[in-house]
C-alpha cells in the first residue's frame, strides 16, 4: 500500500496553495489587478488606490464568500460521511442544503429584516431548514431499525427534491422588482455573490467555531466506522454524537447556503480525493478537507466568473457538470465492491 | 470466589417476545465456556447484555460478584470485550487503524492514543500474528485475516473476558483449528474465554465448559462432558436420537 503523507506537511502545503490561490484569484477579472499589486494592497490597504477598491469592494469578498463555501461543504461532507459511514453522503445529496435554501428563501420573503440576537432571520430559518431536513432523512434511512444506505439516498433525493421545488414554488406571483427574488434566483442557481464584509466576517466567526468544535468529534467518527453498537461497546456516546455532527453539520451548510446558494458535490468530491491522499482517518481529513474545499471553490468560482466574461455562470452549475459525473461514477465503484464481495 | 459472570433469573423479552426468562449460570474465571443451543435461542442476546448493549428485562446478572448496573460504560468496556460475528468497515481504513479502536475504553474522552496504547496495539497485533498485516485495509482481508484483526481489537482492550460471537463461522477447517489453538492460548494468558459455537466437536475437544440454551427458554450448565450428553441435545435441538446419531459424531457426544 502507498505511504501516506505527513498531515502537519499536508495541512501547511494546503494552506500555502489556498492562500495563492485566492490571492491569484482576487487579481482575475474585467480589470486585471497583477499579483505583486494584490499583495502590496493586503499588506498596505491605504496606499492601495483604484485596484484596492475594485479588490476590497468586489474581489476579496467575493473570493472570501467563496473559499468560506467550499470549507463549509467539504468539512460538513467528511462530517456526514463518517456519521452514515459512507463516502455518497453529502449535505446536497442529502437535502440539507435544500433544507437550508427553503428556510432561507422563507425568511427572504417573510421576515427580511427581522433580526434575533444580532443573528438574521435568514440565518437562524436556514439553520432551521437544514436540521429538520437531517432529522427526517436520518428516521427515513433507519427505518425499520437498520440504517440502509438506499433508504438514506432515496429520502434525501425525494425530499431535497420537494424542498427545492418548494423554493421555487415560492417565485410564484411574485413581481420580478421583489428584492427577495434576486436572491433566491441566486441561490436556486447556486451563485457565490459579493457580500458585505460585515457578512464574511461574521460567517468567518461562525464557521472557524463549528469547524474548531468538531474536530474533537472525528476521533469517535473513526471509532464508529466499526459500526454503530460496536462503537458503543468501546464507550462511544453515539446518540450524543449523532446529534453534535448533524447540528453542527447543519450549522456549516446553513452559513454555505447563505453565502453560495445550492452548490452541489464539493462536499462529495473534495473528501473522495483527500481519502484517496491522506487514507480514511477523520482527524486528518477534516481540516484537510476545510483548506482543499475552500481552495477548490476559490479556483471553480473564478473559472465561473471569468471564463465566459463578460456573462458569470453560476459555480453551482459548473459544480454539477464536475460533480454528477463523478458522483456515478463514486456509486458505480461501491456497487462493483458489492457484486465482488457476494460472488 | 465471585464468578466471572453470573446469571440470576435473567430474562430478556423483545417487542412482547421472551427470548428466554430464567437463566441462570456462572462462568468461571480462566474458563474456556461455549454456549450452544439452536439459532434463536438468545445466544447473541445473552453476550449482548454482558457487554452492555442490551438491558435484561428481569433479573440479575453479576461480573465479579457486582451487579452489572453498577459498572460504568468505561469498566465494563475494560472488562470484556465481545467480538460480533460480523465486522463491515467503510473506506479503506488499515488494519493498525482498526485495532487501535481496541483502546478507544481506555483513553481520555476525545483523545488520540499515547505511547504507550500504541505498544498495547503492538503488542495485540503480534498476538494473533497479524504484524504483516497492519498497512492492509481490512475491506480487503479473508474471513481468516478478518477474525483475527476482529480478536486484536478485542486484546487491545485489555479485557479479562473475551466474548466471541461464532467465532468460526465461514472459517475454513485450517482456519477453525488456529482460532481455537489462538484462544487457548489467551486463556492460558488468564483471559476467560465465552464463544457461541455451533460445532459441537470443536466444542468438545478445546471448551472445558457448556452452557446449553434449549427452546424452552431453560438453560443446562457444565463442565463440556456433562452437558453434552444426546439426550440433553435432543432436547435443545429437537432432533431424534438417531437422527443425531447419524449426524454428529460418536467422539461430539459423551
Amino acid at each position: 500500500m502507498r505511504r501516506r503523507p505527513k498531515t502537519s506537511s499536508t495541512l501547511v502545503t494546503l494552506a500555502v496553495s489556498l492562500l495563492l490561490a485566492g490571492v491569484v484569484s482576487a487579481g482575475l477579472g474585467a480589470v486585471r489587478v497583477p499579483i505583486r499589486s494584490v499583495i502590496r494592497a493586503l499588506l498596505d490597504p491605504a496606499e492601495a488606490g483604484d485596484a484596492g477598491i475594485i479588490l476590497f469592494t468586489l474581489r476579496l469578498p467575493r473570493v472570501m464568500a467563496a473559499g468560506l463555501v467550499g470549507a463549509g461543504l467539504s468539512a460538513t461532507g467528511v462530517l456526514f460521511q463518517g456519521l452514515f459511514r459512507n463516502p455518497l453522503a453529502d449535505p446536497f445529496v442529502l437535502g440539507a442544503s435544500g433544507g437550508a435554501a427553503l428556510g432561507g428563501a422563507i425568511a427572504v420573503f417573510l421576515v427580511p429584516t427581522m433580526s434575533i440576537a444580532g443573528i438574521s432571520a435568514t440565518a437562524l430559518l436556514a439553520f432551521a431548514g437544514s436540521l429538520l431536513t437531517m432529522a427526517v432523512v436520518w428516521s427515513l434511512a433507519r427505518a425499520g431499525g437498520n440504517f440502509a444506505v438506499e433508504n438514506m439516498l432515496l429520502a434525501g433525493f425525494a425530499i431535497g427534491t420537494m424542498l427545492n421545488a418548494a423554493s421555487s414554488a415560492l417565485e410564484l406571483g411574485k413581481e420580478a422588482s421583489n428584492p427577495g427574488m434576486r436572491i433566491l434566483t441566486a441561490w436556486l442557481h447556486g451563485e457565490v455573490g459579493v457580500p458585505s464584509w460585515t457578512q464574511v466576517s461574521i460567517v468567518t466567526v461562525v464557521e472557524l467555531a463549528a469547524l474548531v468544535l468538531a474536530i474533537p468529534l472525528t476521533r469517535q467518527l473513526n471509532t464508529l466506522a466499526l459500526g454503530e453498537e460496536y462503537a458503543e461497546q468501546l464507550g462511544v456516546r453515539v446518540g450524543q454524537l449523532r446529534i453534535l455532527v448533524v447540528v453542527i453539520g447543519s450549522v456549516l451548510t446553513a452559513l454555505a447556503v447563505s453565502l453560495g446558494g445550492l452548490i452541489g458535490f464539493v462536499g462529495l468530491l473534495v473528501p473522495h480525493v483527500l481519502r484517496i491522499i491522506l487514507g480514511p482517518d477523520h482527524f486528518r481529513l477534516l481540516p484537510a478537507a476545510a483548506l482543499s474545499g475552500a481552495m477548490f471553490l476559490i479556483v471553480a468560482d473564478t473559472i465561473a466568473r471569468t471564463a465566459f466574461a463578460p456573462t458569470e455562470i453560476p459555480v453551482g452549475l459548473l459544480t454539477a457538470f464536475i460533480g454528477g459525473p463523478a458522483f456515478l461514477y463514486l456509486l458505480n465503484q461501491k456497487n462493483k465492491k458489492k457484486r465482488s464481495a457476494s460472488l | 470466589m465471585p464468578a466471572a459472570i453470573e446469571f440470576r433469573k435473567v430474562g430478556f423479552a423483545h417487542a412482547e417476545r421472551a427470548i428466554f426468562d430464567d437463566l441462570n449460570f456462572r462462568i468461571e474465571e480462566r474458563e474456556m465456556t461455549a454456549l450452544v443451543g439452536p439459532n434463536g435461542v438468545g445466544k447473541t442476546t445473552l453476550l449482548k447484555i454482558v457487554a452492555g448493549l442490551l438491558r435484561p428485562t428481569s433479573g440479575t446478572v453479576l461480573l465479579e460478584g457486582r451487579a452489572l448496573e453498577s459498572w460504568s460504560r468505561r469498566e465494563l468496556s475494560c472488562y470484556a470485550a465481545l467480538i460480533p460475528q460480523h465486522l463491515d468497515v467503510p473506506f479503506a481504513f488499515r488494519v493498525e487503524e482498526i485495532v487501535a479502536q481496541g483502546r478507544v475504553p481506555h483513553l481520555r474522552r476525545f483523545s488520540g492514543p499515547s505511547e504507550r496504547d500504541l505498544e498495547v496495539v503492538e503488542k495485540a497485533m503480534q498476538a494473533v500474528d497479524i504484524l504483516g498485516l497492519r498497512e492492509r485495509a481490512y475491506a480487503d482481508l479473508s474471513g481468516g485475516e478478518r477474525q483475527r484483526v476482529k480478536i486484536a481489537i478485542g486484546l487491545a482492550q485489555q479485557p479479562k473476558v473475551m466474548m466471541l460471537d461464532e467465532p468460526t463461522q465461514h472459517l475454513d477447517l485450517g482456519r477453525q483449528i488456529e482460532l481455537m489453538e489462538l484462544l487457548r492460548a489467551l486463556r492460558e494468558r488468564g483471559i476467560t474465554i465465552v464463544a457461541a459455537m455451533h460445532d459441537l466437536a470443536l466444542v468438545r475437544e478445546n471448551f472445558s465448559s457448556v452452557i446449553l440454551l434449549t427452546p424452552e427458554a431453560a438453560s443446562i450448565a457444565g463442565p463440556t462432558a456433562d452437558v453434552l450428553r444426546p439426550e440433553l441435545l435432543e432436547r435443545a435441538f429437537l432432533v431424534d436420537r438417531s437422527s443425531l446419531r447419524r449426524h454428529v459424531s460418536a467422539e461430539s457426544l459423551s
